[in-house]
Order: C-alpha cells, then structure tokens, then sequence
C-alpha cells in the first residue's frame, strides 16, 4: 500500500517508546481505517497494539495496491521494522514537539522503504529511510468483553501505584475481591525472605472510575512490560482499563479514545505450572488464539 | 521483643527521610539500635567496611509521634537489628505526602521492619503502602561489638568549610586520585591534597577556626605551647570522604574534625536533633 500522513508527534513518538518495552521489532500496520503499530516479545507473553485512526493524522492518505498473488481480503501487507531504528526519529519526544513543524510518514513497497520526514523549524528538514520486511500479519484475540473482572482507572492512579516499586521489579501481582485491590510484589515458594524488599500497596474499589470484580483473583504480570503503557496513557490523559480472570489467562490493558486505541496483552502466571523449567510465564495470546 | 512507631508531622517525616538517605550513602548495611529514647545508626570498623565506621544518634521524640519498644530483657532493654539502609530510604521516599507512616517490628517469614504508610486518595479511605525491610536480629552477647567510639587523641581539631565547597572539591579530585591528604593546623588552616604521577592539586581553606574541647585534665586543650603552624595530616580514602560529603542533604550545625597524625580523621557532624560521626582511617 501507499500511506502518506501527517500526524502529531509526542503521542506518536510516545506510542513508539512504550512498544519498544517489549520487543526490539514492531509491525507497521496500515489499513484503510488507519495505522496500526504492533509488537509481540520472543517468549510471545506480551503483546503490543496501538492503533491510531485515521482521523488522528492531519492527513490519511491509504491507497491499496493490487498485487497478482494477493488474493484474500487483506489488501495491505504489514511490515516489520525494527524499533532500534525508529526510536531515534522520536527520541525526546517533548522537544520534538517544539521543533518540529511536521512529520509525514509514507511507504514506498516496490523497493521496500519506509520514509519518516521531519519538516523542522528553520526549514530544516531530516528524512529518515528505513528498510522494512514484509512478514505475516500479527494479531492477537482476546475477548475482553468475556472477562469477570474489569477496572477502570485514570492513569494517573496506576503511576502513583507502581512508584512505590523500584524499577527493577520485574513482576507483581494483582490481588482483588469486591472489596477491596492490592497490587504487590510478587513471591514465590523459594523467595528468600530475608533478602528482599516486599512492596504492597492496598487501594479501595472507589479509587475506580468502574470496578467490576466477578471472581476473586490473584494474577501475576510482567510490570517491566507494562511500564510503557503507563507512561503512554499518562502522556494522553486517557483512562486505562483492566480486563482480567483467574491466574493463567491473559490480562489486558487497554485504552480508547476518538482517536486512538492501545492494548498491550500480557500472559500471567499459572501457579499450577509454576515448576515447569521454562522461565516465561505459562499462557500466552497467541495469534488467532484464546 | 517489640517495637511499633509512628510519624504524623510531615516536616519530622520528610527530616527522617533525609536522614535515612544520608546514611544509605555511607553504609550498604548498618546495625540499627533502639532504645527507650534513642535511635542509633551504628557501622562498626570491619575490614568489610574499609575500616571506616559510623555513630548516628538521634532522639526519637523529635521525629516520632508514638514509639514504643521492648528490648529482648528488661535489664537490657534495647534492640539491636542489622538492615540495609537503601531498602528503609526506599521506602520513605514516596511518602512525601503521607498522612502518618507507622513502623513495626514483625516476623512473618523472617524479622522484618514493616513500614506502613498512609497515603490520602480520592476516596474516602486512604491508600496503604507496605514495605517489608528484612532484618537480621542482633543477639546480646554481640552487642559489645557495637559500643560508641570513643573520641580519639586527636592532634588537632578544626572546623569544616562550608560542605558544599568542600563536596566539589572533592569530587573533582575523585576524578585524580584515589587518595587525599587532609592536613590541618591550630590556626585555622586546613589544605586538601591529591598527587598522581602527573599532577598534584592543592586546596588551601583559611580562617575556619578550630573548637575548644574541655576536657578534665587539660591535655587536649589546644593552647598549650603548641606551634600553631605545624600540620597534622592524614591520608584517606578518597570515596569515603566523597561519600560522606554527598549524603549531607541539609547544611549542619556544626562540622568538624579531628585529625590523629597519619592515623585516623574523625568528622563530627551535629545538625539540632542528629549527631552524626564518620571516622575513616588512614591509609598506612
């Protein structure tokens, strides 16, 4: 497909970082509707989705481009590019906004390119050219409207909260009933007590914009994978909701606006197959799977 | 054995903190002594440590609201825990904004400090947030490893310059040498010194004034047919004194030390409610 856009940066730059917390490689998404950027990590225990619609962009242009073997309905082929080489267009976010008068993104299939042009002030103009490959689309189902337990809550909220754990907590756990949330260190049998640091913090159900417990559960996540979701709804002010069971499904967080909407699916652990010798967590979204 | 305290007054929160924070910078890990009206942080002169050790007093009626303790007998009713102080100035310092924070000795898994703190919410009950800090019980027959230094037969004895000016001088000598010579005299005069094969430096500080000690006997009073002039020096460890200098947070009181030629420096830090004293060795 041919995309060209014009959109505003410090979303999209933030989007690009909080993507980057999963995996080195994103897919580049174009379709008729809009842009969707995607990520899943080696272990595929966590999975990426922002999706920026059309109206996001100051201008959308999406042409599709009939190829001689593309035959089902996807007329766009997504593309993989690697988010090392992305990361610098947008680093420092905050300033680019302020330097930057417009970016305008547009794909050249035929010789595999993807161009990131940045129109700055003072009629500078920096175009980054970067390759991409094609690959099979990634996507991950997951039905959130079937999940028991669904929270809602300004993203403000959940920064306070993972402040209290340092940055080199690597998962916690979720623990609800209907009366009341705690978000703790995670432990297990072989912890060793007498060396770590164990952080809990205890919230009321009224600290929620919606809070709807059906059954209690205790689910254990990658906090390190969700750090960039966190510093991305706080960039946008949009409020982030929680969809999750019983331990061993998938939890997701989620955000949704007008313009734009974001998952990031993460598999939690499953005490039962706590022993097994692998080190990622046990249930993963796999894609076109439950 | 018992121990449960609480802190409401923010200001005496947030002077704690900067406490903790400052023995965090000087010490992976500290003996903490309770008492009935004290606190001391203690951290005594193993190898371990590089021979430096650390005595920080301070009274617990200055900071907290409640503090109740039960030492392990009641002849000797004191407690004596071992704790990494990284993991306490953790968790103080997202409790700027606390409504009270409690601590309190338990044993779930293992001895810990468990640190409660209230936080207010946009509900009407408050958030909670609990750190446990494990902790390593001292027994009693080790106390004796952990008594007060006691003043050494200093040389001389002067007051600091300003830290801050003294904080960047050395930590641009960090950048030099791992060695620094501090040297000064009854007069006042104190000169930091580094040398490499390629350079020396030397910062000269004038005027700082020298205290009065009284003691019983007369013998470390400092008019006493003395020369004035002459230098006592010691050599130390650059990072200790880096270290020491970059956890001040507040301005003290009062800042000096005595210096034992070629043995030992003994800085004396007195803020109003805490005392604190870093001695560091010299390095043969």
């Amino acid at each position: 497909c041919i995309l060209q856009c014009f959109l505003s940066l410090a979303v999209f730059g933030r989007a690009i970082h909080a993507i980057a917390r999963i995996s080195d490689e994103f897919w580049f998404d174009p379709v008729e509707k809009g842009l969707a950027l995607r990520s899943v990590n080696s272990s595929r225990s966590a999975y990426a989705c922002v999706f920026f619609s059309s109206m996001f962009f100051q201008h959308y242009c999406w042409t599709a481009v009939s190829q001689p073997c593309q035959q089902e309905q996807h007329l766009s082929l997504p593309c993989k590019l690697i988010i090392k080489s992305v990361l610098p267009v947008f680093r420092c976010a905050n300033v680019l906004e302020r330097n930057v008068e417009k970016c305008s993104i547009s794909t050249n299939p035929s010789d595999h390119h993807i161009t990131f042009q940045l129109l700055c002030r003072h009629g500078v103009v920096k175009t980054y050219n970067l390759t991409f490959q094609e690959c099979d689309p990634l996507q991950a189902v997951f039905a959130k409207h079937m999940c028991p337990n669904i929270l809602r809550v300004h993203s403000r909220l959940l920064a306070d909260v993972m402040i209290h754990f340092p940055t080199s907590q690597e998962e916690i756990t979720l623990s609800v009933t209907p009366m009341k949330v705690c978000f703790k260190s995670y432990t297990e049998e072989d912890t060793d007590f007498s060396r770590t640091m164990l952080t809990e913090i205890q919230l009321s159900p009224e600290e929620f914009d919606y809070f709807q417990v059906g059954v209690d559960s205790e689910v254990t996540f990658c906090l390190k994978e969700l750090r960039g979701l966190l510093a991305f709804s706080e960039a946008t002010s949009v409020p982030v909701s929680i969809h999750f069971d019983r331990c061993g499904k998938p939890i997701a967080f989620s955000m949704e606006d007008l313009l734009l909407e974001a998952s990031f699916i993460l598999a939690t652990l499953c005490e039962a197959e706590e022993e097994a010798a692998s080190p990622g967590p046990a249930c993963c979204p796999r894609p076109r799977d439950r | 054995m018992r121990f449960r305290a609480k802190i409401v007054d923010l200001a005496c929160l947030n002077h704690f903190s900067r406490i903790i924070n400052t023995i965090a910078k000087l010490a992976k890990t500290c003996i903490l002594r309770l008492t009935v009206c004290k606190l001391y942080f203690i951290l005594s002169d193993k190898v371990a440590n590089g021979g430096a050790s650390m005595w920080c007093e301070l009274s617990q009626g200055n900071f907290f609201d409640e503090f109740q303790m039960e030492g392990v007998a009641a002849e000797h009713n004191e407690i004596y825990l071992e704790l990494v102080p990284e993991n306490l100035s953790r968790a103080l310092k997202t409790s700027q904004s606390a409504k009270a924070v409690k601590i309190k000795l338990t044993n779930k898994h293992c001895p810990c400090l468990r640190v409660a703190v209230e936080l207010p919410s946009l509900s009407s009950s408050s958030r909670i947030v609990t750190h446990d800090i494990p902790v390593g019980v001292i027994p009693r027959r080790m106390w004796n490893d952990f008594r007060e230094p006691s003043v050494p037969d200093f040389d001389v004895s002067i007051y600091l310059p300003v830290l801050k000016t003294m904080k960047s001088v050395v930590e641009r000598m960090k950048n030099l040498s791992n060695f620094i010579v501090i040297e000064a005299n009854l007069n006042g005069e104190m000169n930091l010194k580094i040398e490499s094969d390629l350079v020396s430096v030397t910062t000269h500080f004038k005027d700082l004034g020298n205290p009065p000690w009284a003691s019983e006997d007369g013998c470390q009073s400092s008019a006493q047919g003395r020369d004035l002039e002459s230098m006592t020096e010691a050599c130390i460890d650059i990072k200790k004194l880096q270290q020491l200098l970059a956890g001040q947070q507040v301005n003290p009181t009062k800042a000096l030390c005595n210096i034992v030629h070629k043995r030992i420096v003994h800085f004396i830090l007195l803020h109003e409610e805490v005392s604190l004293q870093y001695f560091i060795p010299a390095i043969a």
